[in-house]
């Protein structure tokens, strides 16, 4: 007895010394990400956490354009190159066997359950893999000098009337600018889509990998209410003239551009957005901008929003001290109060902890506008589809509606019928 | 071709009105030419409120470029690219002109070898090349280091120089060499003091294209570094966000980096042409 | 490696030469082309998405997907077929026409050459953002100068062909002074007596041309168009940012066909697969492409 008792206790002794030992060596921890305001004030947090407990912060920035594809490849090399890396709802499900899970970090019970849903970042263990950044969603942004709140447009009809009233008045170039090329589906194809209660793939809204295969990974390209929504955009380009003609092949930042200069009433982008919209330095119309919920088309009748989060997750590979140190900032960071409210400040993303939300939305209305449209919203949308495949059924899906727009209008039905079946096999990949 | 008909319609035009004419036409290819470039530098000396609508507004700053310049990244990224394309182009130069210089003045199996080699490694499209170079230089221990970086940009021109190089040394006359070697000068003397000073201007001419080449690459670098060794077309692509993209910083940059390409262009023609007689 | 006589006596030493002249570059090219090539080839047999790098034996069943794929066969294909001709001929006769330019005295004629030297200075990626925001039907200047007078703008990027011209047109715009280079380096190499007893014998400049120039110019002309060939066919990052393949995949390019199977579907595996199809057959047209046009030139 007595010897078990003392083994245990120099076990113990033992596992203390290696693990203080171990933690001692751990002088800094990596963090791989993308600049971006959101980001940048994330990491300050770490920062803020890092001066405290003397271990450095050590930022490595990656590029947007290959920053999924550079990190999928270190993951599956398990090469120790971060601590820490950005994480977004888009790649949850791509990366999910590969991280560390998170659901033993304290303060994570104060992150929104919606964007944290085991749909989005669930392993197959059922784990968590995430731990929330902000949220991001897109809002209907509007001009004030053009309408009041009153005259801004309920339904996509009312767009068409409002535009065209104000084009006729010679008040403004074009009613409607937003991305439409592939990757910027969501500035103008998604929402719309949305908005008329139809969807990528079938049943609508449904995001349970486990029911889609069920049902064969079923494109909606062959639907009534994707042959609207192409038309709507068709005729608000050609027949409406709301919208310029090469609106099918434009960006966020060609679209963007065109709101900002002040010759477009409307657009959809990101609520990060407002930042910038807002900004003189970076626009002409600065003054002049407030957001909205999406108009609706025909096919639906109450609002809808929809709202992702952006996120830090932890790579599977790297030592345990190491880990455990990250997901000691990563708690850190959760409870910062005096960093979230930094970080709604200089991007207008609503941060990680809920329990701050209601004391952001008693100073500041666009806050508290963004709590009822949208983050309190009983009928959320999920922006992205969460299996690997996604990109290309993205690539596959804006083919085929591009494809149509860019047609002849009586042959839409045709196009998308044809490009049903690209949706469904990018789905199983084949 | 207008080019044949321009003397008959020239011939009854009086002496002024062709020159007048001829330096339209040239101004007209010169303008079309340099027109995205000129461009570029309006749009980099925009503020970020006008830099898409290049065109309308009259407000110019040079603020981007001090911007730009605050940043020690890029700074750091202008030396680094300036390092690499410098090595590269020298180290590209010495390993070619003597893979050239055998594929001139050998045949035979190991020539014709070497040959094929070349040319089907040159025809391999870089997209099935950069993804396994990343996992090569990851396991090497090579990722987002200088050597990492600097090796496979000597390794891309091997196959398109080795080729050029070539053709160099086909149009120099090899009996020098042979009378070198019956004097009694070794194979490598031959090479090095008889073949190589006539190939000097090619090299030259090469060697400034080359440094061009590797100071605009964008898709190794942008592959192979994280953030140890900026390089500058990679912290160019940097201003492009996940929130848009900063295109007044970028075309600051862009323009900043078009100045030394410029200089050595500027005073380098004359050796490339001069140099670069296949 | 079986040696050849060469009427010297020292094969040994000869063949120790030889394969020192080649060894550095034979090394570098095998670490970093070789190698990465061979893992890529070896994963286009193999299960390999890049997310989950199963790493199975699959056979040719990436490459029988690909070779069925009517979208690669009759879309992509052609797509890059087109582009690589009009690419290559368009900046072949432009650079030929500015070489003549420039290898005449003028005033200036040092200013005009540095003028036209301007695409190579700058990175590519940068002067195909420039070019895309050129042509946006919006603030582009294009439009806007077309407007101005009097002309109605043009949606560019959003017609097939209209796009294909204006990703033509930047390709074209990049390389045209390469060619320029080229060809000025080798008319200036051109020996004097032919021109001058064509031009006492009152020979016509068109037949001049044909007679002497082009002749001439044999070697270089070939040259030139066999290795831009080669590189047009695998263009990727021009067309990449003007277009992305778009308005739907009528620009599509066979390099952004595997960028896409690679990297967006993830598939490494078929993306490779993919690539190395497409190296095959720009192997093949390149050596065709040479015999041919080196015939051409001699006749």
């Amino acid at each position: 007895m007595k010897d078990i008792i003392r083994r245990t206790l120099i076990a113990g002794a033992l596992g203390l010394f290696v693990a203080g030992s171990a933690s001692a060596q751990v002088k800094e921890l990596r963090i791989g990400y993308q600049p971006s305001p959101i980001q940048d004030a994330s990491i300050a947090m770490f920062e803020t956490w890092g001066a405290k407990k003397g271990i450095k912060i050590v930022k490595v920035p990656n590029s947007y354009g290959v920053y999924v594809e550079k990190m999928t490849a270190s993951l599956t090399s398990n090469s120790d190159q971060y601590d820490v890396i950005w994480h977004n709802d888009d790649w949850g499900q791509l990366w999910a066997h590969l991280l560390e899970p998170t659901d033993d970090i304290p303060g994570l019970e104060f992150a929104e359950k919606w964007g944290m849903d085991k749909v989005v970042f669930g392993n197959a263990q059922g784990q968590n893999t995430v731990v929330p950044m902000g949220q991001t969603f897109s809002v209907f942004f509007y001009r004030t000098d053009l309408l009041q709140p009153n005259e801004v447009p309920k339904t996509l009809k009312e767009v068409v009337d409002v535009s065209k009233k104000l084009q006729a008045a010679n008040k403004v170039k074009w009613g409607y600018v937003g991305g439409m090329a592939m990757n910027h589906s969501w500035f103008s194809w998604f929402w719309s889509m949305w908005g008329n209660n139809c969807d990528v793939l079938m049943p609508f809204y449904e995001r349970d990998n486990k029911v889609l295969a069920q049902n064969g990974w079923k494109s909606s390209l062959a639907e009534p209410c994707m042959k609207e929504t192409v038309e709507y955009w068709w005729d608000a380009i050609n027949t409406h003239k709301i919208s310029p003609r090469g609106m099918p092949a434009y960006d966020r930042n060609e679209a963007n551009a065109i709101f900002m200069a002040g010759d477009a009433a409307f657009t959809v982008a990101d609520s990060l957005w407002w930042g910038t919209f807002t900004d003189p330095a970076k626009s002409k119309v600065a003054t002049k901008i407030a957001a909205a919920r999406f108009p609706l088309g025909p096919n639906r009748q109450k609002n809808f929003a929809w709202d992702d989060i952006w996120g830090w997750a932890i790579p599977k590979s790297i030592s345990a001290d190491r880990k455990a140190l990250a997901k000691e900032m990563l708690a850190a960071m959760m409870v910062d109060e005096e960093g979230q409210m930094k970080l709604w400040k200089s991007t207008g993303a609503p941060p990680p902890n809920t329990q701050f939300w209601p004391k952001i939305a008693a100073q500041d209305p666009f806050m508290k506008l963004l709590m009822e449209a949208v983050l309190q919203s009983p009928d959320k949308v999920r922006g992205a589809y969460y299996f690997p495949q996604w990109p290309a059924v993205h690539k596959a899906f804006n083919d085929a509606v591009t494809k149509a727009v860019t047609g002849k209008r009586e042959d839409i039905a045709k196009v998308l019928a044809e490009n049903a079946a690209s949706v469904s096999k990018a789905a199983q990949g084949q | 071709m207008a080019m044949v008909k321009e003397p008959l319609l020239f011939a009854r035009l009086p002496l002024g009105a062709r020159r007048l004419l001829f330096g339209l036409v040239l101004f007209g290819i010169c303008f079309l030419f340099a027109f995205p470039v000129l461009w570029l530098i309006l749009t980099s000396l925009r503020l970020e409120s006008g830099v898409y609508y290049v065109h309308r507004g009259t407000e110019f700053t040079l603020g981007n470029f001090a911007e730009v310049l605050q940043d020690e990244r890029v700074v750091e990224a202008f030396a680094n690219s300036a390092l690499i394309a410098t090595l590269a182009t020298v180290f590209s130069l010495l390993v070619t002109v003597s893979s050239g210089y055998m594929l001139s003045r050998f045949q035979g199996p190991a020539a014709r070898t070497w040959f094929g080699t070349i040319y089907v490694f040159r025809c391999v499209p870089y997209i099935s090349w950069v993804l396994p170079l990343y996992f090569v230089a990851q396991s090497w221990g090579l990722y987002d280091t200088y050597t990492g970086l600097l090796l496979p940009h000597i390794a891309v021109h091997i196959c398109f120089f080795s080729w050029l190089m070539k053709g160099f040394f086909d149009g120099i006359d090899p009996s020098m060499e042979y009378a070198a070697l019956i004097d009694g000068c070794t194979r490598w003397g031959a090479f090095i003091r008889v073949a190589l000073p006539s190939a000097v201007p090619a090299i030259a001419a090469l060697g400034v294209l080359c440094w061009l080449f590797t100071w605009n690459e964008f898709l190794f670098a942008l592959i192979l570094t994280g953030n140890k060794v900026p390089v500058i077309t990679v912290v160019m692509a940097q201003f492009v966000t996940e929130m848009g993209m900063r295109w007044n910083l970028m075309a600051a940059t862009a323009v900043m980096a078009l100045l030394p390409a410029f200089v050595l262009a500027l005073f380098g023609q004359k050796y490339v042409i001069r140099g670069l007689r296949l | 490696m079986s040696s050849k006589t060469t009427g010297r006596p020292l094969f040994g030493e000869q063949q120790r030469f030889m394969l020192l002249l080649i060894a550095p570059a034979a090394v570098l090219l095998t670490l970093f082309q070789v190698v990465p090539i061979a893992i890529g080839a070896n994963a286009s047999f193999r299960d390999w998405a890049l997310y989950n790098p199963k790493k199975t034996w699959v056979g040719l069943a990436h490459y029988q997907a690909v070779l069925s794929d009517p979208e690669f066969l009759w879309v992509v294909l052609p797509n890059t077929f087109i582009f690589m001709i009009v690419s290559v001929a368009g900046a072949l006769v432009l650079g030929l026409a500015l070489a003549l330019l420039l290898n005449r005295p003028f005033a200036g004629q040092k200013l005009v050459q540095t003028v036209l030297l301007v695409p190579l200075m700058v990175a590519p990626v940068i002067a195909a953002i420039m070019m895309r925001w050129m042509f946006n039907d919006q603030f582009g200047i294009v439009n806007a100068v077309l407007e101005g007078l009097g002309l109605d703008g043009q949606p560019w990027l959003v017609e097939r062909w209209t796009a294909f011209g204006v990703i033509l047109m930047t390709d074209i715009w990049l390389w045209t002074p390469w060619y320029t280079l080229l060809l000025l380096a080798g008319l200036q190499s051109l020996p004097r007596e032919p021109f001058e007893a064509a031009a006492i014998d009152g020979t016509s400049t068109w037949r001049v041309f044909t007679h002497l120039t082009l002749p001439m110019l044999r070697s270089v002309i070939v040259v030139c168009v066999v290795i831009r060939a080669i590189d047009a066919f695998r263009t990727f990052d021009i067309v990449w940012t003007l277009t992305g393949g778009g308005p739907g995949r009528s620009t599509e390019l066979f390099s952004l066909y595997a960028y896409v199977l690679a990297f967006l579907s993830l598939d490494f595996g078929r993306g490779s697969a993919a690539a190395i199809i497409g190296g095959i057959i720009i192997l093949v047209v390149g050596a065709v492409l040479y015999r041919v046009v080196d015939r051409l030139a001699r006749t």
